[in-house]
């Protein structure tokens, strides 16, 4: 029997859905994201792509998963219902001090968001853990009592509690929670001690907070989904793609939403690093450009690196600082303010700057002809011939070239060149901003961008793929097949995965391993059960482990791959000889003499790769040309093949410069590149020396 | 090289821009002293051939980031650039010659391609410890604050000179963070030098001549038209604020707009005498908290570099405390930095009342703790600090619990919990301690701790603005005047305080001002 596999991606946009089946056969489709109820999207798009396979939802036998911008939602459009928190007396305003740091120095204008939880939802409680753990006064029944009263006048469903220290023990936060349980059965209760157990109060209670303002929406949303799969022949539980790059099953998922947020960029990268193991690559950068900006992504040893807090809703021109902090591992990406809307300007010094501000899709690019006059990225590759005003969307959206050109002649005036030239410089300025944000992430992470090969993807990125690549220093550009839904695709093929943490501070020179021993031990069983619950035998688990490790006396801490179980080699020295290793490979010294500390250990539970994929059927015959135009490139016209992706044959292989043109997105190669077509039908383009 | 085109120039000057950048990332990242990675205390900076800052890493906070610009020049006035080789690296934290005092400690490197000299990589940040007296305003004269260290050689053809490390090693209480520190300075210059070298591989460069005149002149330029731009004249404000020991020190600006040569020079005649504590500012450090209040009105375009650092002019008078002399004490001078911008804010209120914003609290509170924990073993703390209320802005009401003009995050409470016997009371806002007004001012905060050690404990604390309140804008009210309790009882002393073992501290920091009549 054929066993079928579905994955919907819900976005902003779009909700994408992909099928496969075990013989290797694909079929994808999209449709407008329902915002209003993000599920009728979900039904709606699986019945497009079922159809197309001429099957019915009982007969995906295999699994179901899912990408959603649910939570995310939650938070930006702030639609939760009243919340509260509950704080250790005498710390009430933590959500409003936040660090005391101001994000931008010079200026004064900044702004924050709004706590999610305000003060008049905030509660103190007479309680106090130590850092060494030790209890300094408990928790008074009485106390929860009052509270739990106060809750109920208040109409609160769900609460955040997070004490000071509760990371190093969290009794009084488990005792409040079953003396609040009793009273109030129906509470939502999210304790930090069980979502984010670690260090530094104002992230933790960040992280516990959005928890618990986006679980009486999400889970909700996922038991209907459970319920409604069920309904119509689906019995096994759907699995959700968490921010880290790994899917659990839904009931696990639902617990802890703040772990999805980046589900559906974390699915975008995930495939990346499928990919690079697929075409044998250890390392690449996976670069996505869309319509307001473009997101990087690092893959190495064919994963995607994964960072411990992230933040979501920057509230200030995107800055970093300006969103609510969250600690819970996320795939590693940046993102800046650069896409095909991003708009060009000239400064006061008479410089041409591109981005981050950006015309979005309304009123767009000057080309769309909704009566934006501002020259963008867009604009620019339209006027330099690299994108065809009649084929955009399939031709679905005719662009007009005259405002495009009108647009650029604008700026070009300013700068007192040519058209062409000032088109060219907003498509090279803008590659360049790109590969200066993917230098510094790299460098950020320890990690030689030269010559890394790229991955392109997203609206805009094949077009400007070839040119980042060569600032880069890179050689090689991979463009896969199914770029439009990768994202869905990229659920398929996500192992079963939990990334857990737990502060457990200590001096390698005085390590105490049993106090090491419970920490790693609950982690173990935590990853266990999720694994379980996502469909795995369990003896098909496999673990990693690290540690979070600096010198003495600093702050910031270095995430470190350990061998194995540390409890079982219980060996300082390897630790402390790991750490160097790594502390010199990303900051070029080691400091040999200095004590190390660890600060957190770390336990990756996951299952082996999903074993899924399509195969693409390419043409049999070498497709040819379907027209020539002129490209201006390097100061010159250049005349330029173009082609019509479905057109291409297995091995085919064309010189740059070329225009490979398909629904969704159009592939620039440049001169001095030579492009292959490979059987799972990607493009690669390799730079000729 | 032909003239640069705006195209050329941006994708040049971008690529030099993100080479700091990713220095100053690095070295927060690494940084021992706490007051480099959680205030991001460090400026990095790249000059061409003749020490002229070129491109400056968009981090920091504002008291280094202009004294590194000036910094470069005096190094190699003492060192010249014909004694300089590959693998050198020139050092020196003379508060004159860098950026004000002792702790800050100065590193730069010549960058050079093939054997020709072709510019400098510079780097400032914040030490944990330079000996003497350590963090707070009580020494007498400079040289009971530390160390001295002169403009040297600390690595020659990339050899260290060991007499200056041992020197360095035998002076200070925690040499393992300084030379961690002093070993990411040496680090990151180098790896500067390597990134520039490969741009102009990238771009076919032999030198950086050509970009960074076309740089300096592009940035001068603008800024004296941003300038031009404003009502020409003379604008005065004045400030008040009271300092530990209860001394009030008051700063009066003359602020002089000059259209036709687009300049502004800001003259502090008539501000307070130099103090007898460790709180006077050299003139470095007032110019880049002067530069950084007229940077806040000015097109936010405009860069920081050597171009258009050179339309703002700052005059003192030489018996003044923001120009001081030696042998002045000039550990804490933060404490008076920090307001230099409110009086220039209150003159250009009168120019530009659309972008300023009212006083605020201004120099954060810092704290320094040093005693033996239960089992007699002696700590000292780090430096950390708390922050009142920002004044308010024309449109939005003033941060609380927020810092301006620097940008200094507070240490986590479980952070500080887990490195020493401390434990807090409490941390939350002082509500209604921001002015009221149209628009109010940020409010102050309250935190209350006490020790765990059982004994006595020596405390070091940096509080002001305890008498003298944050000013209203335009007819608001003025933020509340903060508070400093042991006990329940005022305090306020510049020097070290000795506490008994259960003595309880309540700060509560002051609030900001407001903006426009209610």
């Amino acid at each position: 029997m054929t066993r079928y596999a579905l994955a919907i991606d819900i976005g902003g946009t779009f909700t994408d859905a992909v099928l496969i089946s075990d013989d290797g056969r694909g079929w994808t489709d999209k449709t407008l994201s329902t915002h209003h109820d993000l599920l009728e999207g979900f039904f709606k798009a699986a019945d497009m792509v079922l159809d197309k396979a001429g099957i019915k939802l009982d007969q995906v036998n295999d699994v179901v998963t899912h990408a959603t911008t649910v939570v995310t939602n939650i938070l930006i459009e702030r639609k939760g219902s009243p919340t509260g928190l509950i704080t250790t007396e005498g710390f009430r305003d933590v959500l409003y001090i936040r660090d005391e740091h101001r994000y931008d120095m010079f200026d004064p204008q900044i702004e924050y968001p709004e706590p999610l939880i305000t003060r008049d939802y905030t509660w103190g409680i007479d309680e106090r853990i130590y850092a060494d753990g030790s209890v300094g006064k408990e928790i008074d029944p009485d106390a929860v009592a009052k509270i739990a009263s106060d809750l109920v006048a208040k109409n609160v469903s769900t609460i955040a509690v997070c004490f000071l220290n509760s990371y190093r023990n969290p009794d009084n936060e488990r005792r409040f929670r079953d003396i609040l349980h009793e009273i109030a059965p129906d509470l939502f209760i999210t304790l930090s001690s069980d979502v984010a157990p670690q260090m530094r109060e104002y992230l933790r209670t960040s992280t516990t907070a959005i928890n618990a303002y986006t679980v009486p929406i999400t889970r909700p949303y996922l038991n209907a989904l459970i319920e409604k799969l069920q309904q119509q022949g689906v019995d096994h539980e759907p699995l959700i793609m968490l921010s880290n790059g790994g899917v659990v099953g839904a009931r696990t998922a639902g617990t802890y939403p703040v772990r999805m947020i980046e589900s559906g960029p974390a699915a975008g990268a995930l495939v990346a690093g499928f990919i690079a193991r697929k075409h044998g690559i250890e390392n690449l950068i996976s670069f996505d450009m869309g319509g307001t900006t473009a997101k990087a992504c690092i893959v190495q040893g064919g994963e995607p690196l994964v960072i411990g807090d992230f933040e979501v809703d920057r509230r200030y021109r995107f800055k970093p600082g300006s969103g609510m902090p969250i600690t819970v591992p996320s795939i590693d990406m940046i993102e800046i303010g650069a896409g095909g809307g991003s708009i060009a300007r000239i400064d006061s010094l008479g410089l041409l700057k591109v981005g981050p501000d950006s015309a979005g899709s309304s009123p767009g690019p000057a080309c769309y002809g909704q009566g934006g006059s501002h020259a963008c990225v867009t604009d620019a590759d339209v006027v330099l011939g690299i994108l065809d005003p009649l084929n955009f969307l399939g031709g679905d959206m005719a662009l007009d070239g005259d405002a495009a050109f009108a647009a650029v002649k604008k700026l070009a005036d300013v700068l007192e060149t040519s058209v062409d030239d000032a088109a060219h410089g907003i498509f090279s300025v803008v590659g360049e901003s790109m590969a200066a944000a993917a230098r510094a992430h790299a460098t950020d992470r320890g990690v030689n961008y030269r010559g890394l090969p790229m991955l392109a993807f997203g609206g805009a990125g094949p077009v400007h793929a070839c040119y980042v690549a060569e600032r880069l220093d890179s050689t090689q550009v991979i463009y896969p097949a199914m770029a439009s839904v990768l994202s869905a695709f990229g659920t398929l093929v996500t192992p079963a995965r939990l990334d857990l943490a737990r502060s457990g501070l200590c001096r390698l020179s005085d390590i105490d391993w049993q106090n090491v021993e419970p920490l790693i031990a609950e982690m173990l069983d935590e990853g266990t059960r999720a694994l379980i619950e996502a469909g795995l035998d369990e003896s098909a688990a496999a673990f990693e482990f690290a540690a979070d490790m600096r010198y003495v006396g600093q702050q910031n801490e270095v995430p470190v791959p350990l061998a194995g179980d540390p409890r079982q080699a219980e060996n300082q020295d390897d630790l402390r000889e790991r750490f160097n290793e790594i502390y010199q490979k990303l900051y070029g010294l080691r400091l040999d003499d200095m004590d190390i500390e660890v600060v957190s250990w770390r336990v990756t539970a996951h299952g082996g790769e999903a074993q899924r994929q399509v195969n693409v059927s390419l043409a049999n015959e070498e497709g040819k040309p379907k027209s020539r135009r002129n490209v201006y490139i390097e100061n010159r016209h250049v005349e330029t093949p173009v082609y019509d992706r479905s057109t291409l044959a297995l091995g085919q292989q064309i010189d740059g410069p070329i225009i490979i043109e398909e629904r969704e997105t159009t592939v620039f190669i440049l001169p001095g590149w030579s492009l292959t077509v490979r059987d799972d039908g990607s493009l690669i383009a390799n730079r000729q020396d | 090289m032909a003239k640069l085109d705006g195209i050329e120039l941006e994708i040049m000057w971008g690529n030099m821009i993100s080479i700091v950048s990713e220095q100053a990332k690095a070295l927060q990242r690494i940084a021992f002293s706490p007051i480099v990675r959680e205030a991001g205390d460090l400026a990095t900076g790249l000059f061409d051939v003749n020490a002229r800052m070129v491109a400056q890493a968009v981090t920091g906070t504002p008291g280094h980031i202009n004294s590194l610009a000036a910094a470069a020049g005096h190094l190699i006035d003492v060192i010249p650039p014909e004694s300089l080789y590959p693998g050198d690296v020139l050092i020196t934290n003379d508060p004159w010659l860098s950026a004000g005092h002792f702790f800050d400690i100065t590193l730069l490197t010549p960058i050079f391609r093939g054997e020709k000299l072709i510019g400098y990589c510079g780097s400032t940040i914040h030490h944990t410890d330079i000996g003497g007296y350590g963090v707070g305003a009580g020494a007498r004269d400079i040289h009971e604050e530390g160390l001295w260290i002169p403009v040297m050689k600390l690595y020659e053809r990339g050899e260290p000179n060991e007499t200056l490390h041992s020197i360095i090693r035998r002076n200070v209480r925690t040499p393992d963070s300084i030379f961690g520190d002093l070993a990411a300075q040496v680090s990151s210059g180098k790896m500067g030098g390597e990134r520039l070298n490969a741009m102009c591989d990238r771009y076919g460069l032999d030198d950086i001549v050509d970009l960074s005149d076309e740089i300096i002149a592009r940035s001068e330029s603008a800024t004296r038209d941003d300038i031009r731009k404003l009502p020409g004249g003379s604008y005065h404000g004045e400030t008040e604020f009271d300092v530990p020991g209860g001394e009030v020190i008051t700063l009066k600006t003359e602020l002089i707009i000059d259209t036709e040569r687009g300049e502004i020079t800001i003259d502090f005649a008539g501000s307070s005498g130099p103090s007898r504590s460790g709180i006077n500012v050299v003139t470095a450090y007032t110019h880049a908290y002067s530069t950084f209040a007229i940077r806040s009105i000015l097109d936010p375009d405009l860069p920081n570099n050597a171009g258009s650092l050179a339309p703002i002019i700052i005059r003192a008078p030489e018996q003044c405390i923001v120009n001081a002399q030696y042998p002045s004490p000039v550990n804490a001078r933060h404490v008076v930095g920090m307001y230099v911008p409110f009086p220039i804010l209150k003159a250009l209120a009168q120019v530009v009342p659309d972008k300023i914003l009212a006083e605020g609290s201004g120099a954060v509170w810092t704290i320094q703790i040093q005693g033996r924990d239960k089992h007699g073993k002696s700590f000292t703390s780090s430096m950390f600090n708390y922050s009142g209320g920002m004044g308010a802005r024309k449109t939005k009401a003033g941060l609380s619990a927020t810092c301006y003009p620097t940008g200094v995050a507070a240490v986590p409470v479980e952070v500080l919990e887990a490195s020493i016997p401390i434990a807090f009371t409490c941390k939350e806002l002082a509500r209604g301690t921001g002015g009221k007004g149209l628009v109010d001012g940020g409010d102050g905060q309250r935190i209350g701790f006490r020790m765990r050690t059982g004994q006595e404990w020596l405390l070091n604390a940096i509080p002001s603005r305890l008498s003298s309140q944050a000013e209203g804008m335009f007819g608001a009210g003025n933020g509340a005047a903060g508070q400093f309790l042991v006990n329940g009882e005022s305090s306020s002393e510049a020097k070290k305080l000795v506490m008994q073992a259960d003595d309880i501290v309540l700060m509560q920091t002051p609030g900001g001002g407001g903006y426009g009549e209610a």
